[in-house]
């Protein structure tokens, strides 16, 4: 395993000396590179070094750092390895290149990444909607995206849904039954 | 022939009294809850014994379980499917979140009071309730609908526009034939 890792991360050093290693215990290693490589290096992992397996394509969103982190996941059945590729792209401009040919699945998270997050992958051949429908407005998985507000004024929030509230009373009432002594001292 | 009230009384009474120990449930699960419903209807609590048992279709059910949080995206879904559902039809509300939104009261996507959208005869509480509760709000429905109070379907034909509008409030592109009430 280890002297695996090493190999993989010398052979990934000579052709992209750009490429910045991030190794940890047992069978993950991480790779960071700027965001015109990512294909070419998923491409030559993919067919050269037997990592066939595309298990996720991850977001994260810094917004301080206002970048997108794009963190690819694959995994070599042979070596028993997981690559993770890290990207970061702006976050004003959210382009990304298309990499749903060499792994047709790609497909697939990206438009739910473009759809949660806004990412434009180029050339992605989809649908207009996937997950959401009829959504208009920032994509709702962003940071700065306030779920709660947008709970409130959208749908309708009912009365009593305060927390910490004693409603046991009022439901003995409304329903005409009494609290039986043994249970008053848990009444607030 | 039955045209004064009284005898219109009796038939109402045997008909409820038909209608409530043969209460048809659609099996449509949404959100988690749907999960309760298999231990409740085969033998561990065997709610058939209550006369309740599974539809395939909208148009042979009599009862609609909203078995937990709503989507707006499955909301057109169960939209579409109450208003196929052919009279006498009946909704119980399922969980805490079709009652506040329980635990998903602050998210993009999910419905927080689902009577604001269709009429809910009964709500069950809960997250998730647990079959004994489950088949204690079909015997209430089934006193409901002893008593004549199960009246959803009626509610809703008469408040029509406000369910509409709050159910279009939620779905911008209504594309929903409007069905001839």
């Amino acid at each position: 395993m280890k002297e695996n890792k090493v190999k993989l991360a010398k052979y990934l050093k000579e052709h992209f000396p750009a490429i910045i290693e991030k190794d940890y215990n047992y069978n993950r290693i991480d790779f960071s590179i700027n965001r015109e490589l990512v294909p070419s290096v998923l491409r030559l992992l993919k067919e050269e070094s037997g990592y066939i397996h595309l298990s996720h394509i991850s977001c994260v969103d810094w917004l301080e750092e206002e970048e997108f982190e794009l963190v690819f996941i694959i995994w070599s059945p042979v070596d028993k390895i997981k690559i993770l590729i890290h990207t970061r792209i702006d976050r004003n401009n959210p382009v990304m290149d298309n990499i749903d040919k060499i792994w047709r699945q790609a497909n697939t998270y990206e438009r739910e990444i473009k759809e949660m997050y806004g990412i434009e992958f180029t050339g992605l051949e989809a649908a207009d909607e996937f997950l959401l429908e009829d959504w208009n407005g920032m994509p709702p998985m962003r940071r700065d995206f306030d779920t709660a507000a947008y709970a409130s004024n959208k749908y309708y929030n009912r009365p009593g849904r305060e927390d910490a509230m004693d409603v046991r009373e009022e439901i003995a009432r409304h329903s005409g039954e009494e609290i039986p002594d043994f249970a008053k001292k848990y009444s607030r | 022939m039955i045209n004064d009230k009284n005898s219109q009384k009796i038939v109402d009474h045997i008909h409820n009294f038909a209608r409530k120990h043969s209460l048809w449930v659609l099996a449509y699960g949404t959100g988690c809850g749907a999960i309760e419903i298999p231990p409740t209807m085969t033998s561990r609590y065997d709610a058939e014994r209550l006369g309740v048992r599974g539809a395939a279709t909208p148009r042979q059910a009599d009862l609609l379980l909203i078995t937990g949080y709503l989507t707006t995206k499955t909301l057109k879904r169960v939209i579409r499917v109450y208003e196929q559902m052919q009279d006498p039809k009946y909704v119980i509300g399922f969980g805490s979140c079709t009652i506040n939104g329980g635990m998903y009261y602050d998210s993009y996507n999910t419905i927080n009071a689902l009577d604001r959208y269709l009429p809910v005869d009964v709500y069950i509480n809960g997250c998730m309730p647990r079959p004994e509760a489950v088949i204690a709000g079909f015997t209430k429905l089934q006193e409901l609908i002893t008593a004549g109070k199960a009246d959803g379907a009626a509610k809703y034909k008469e408040k029509l526009e406000w369910y509409r509008k709050n159910q279009k409030n939620v779905i911008p592109n209504w594309t929903m034939p409007e069905y001839n009430w």
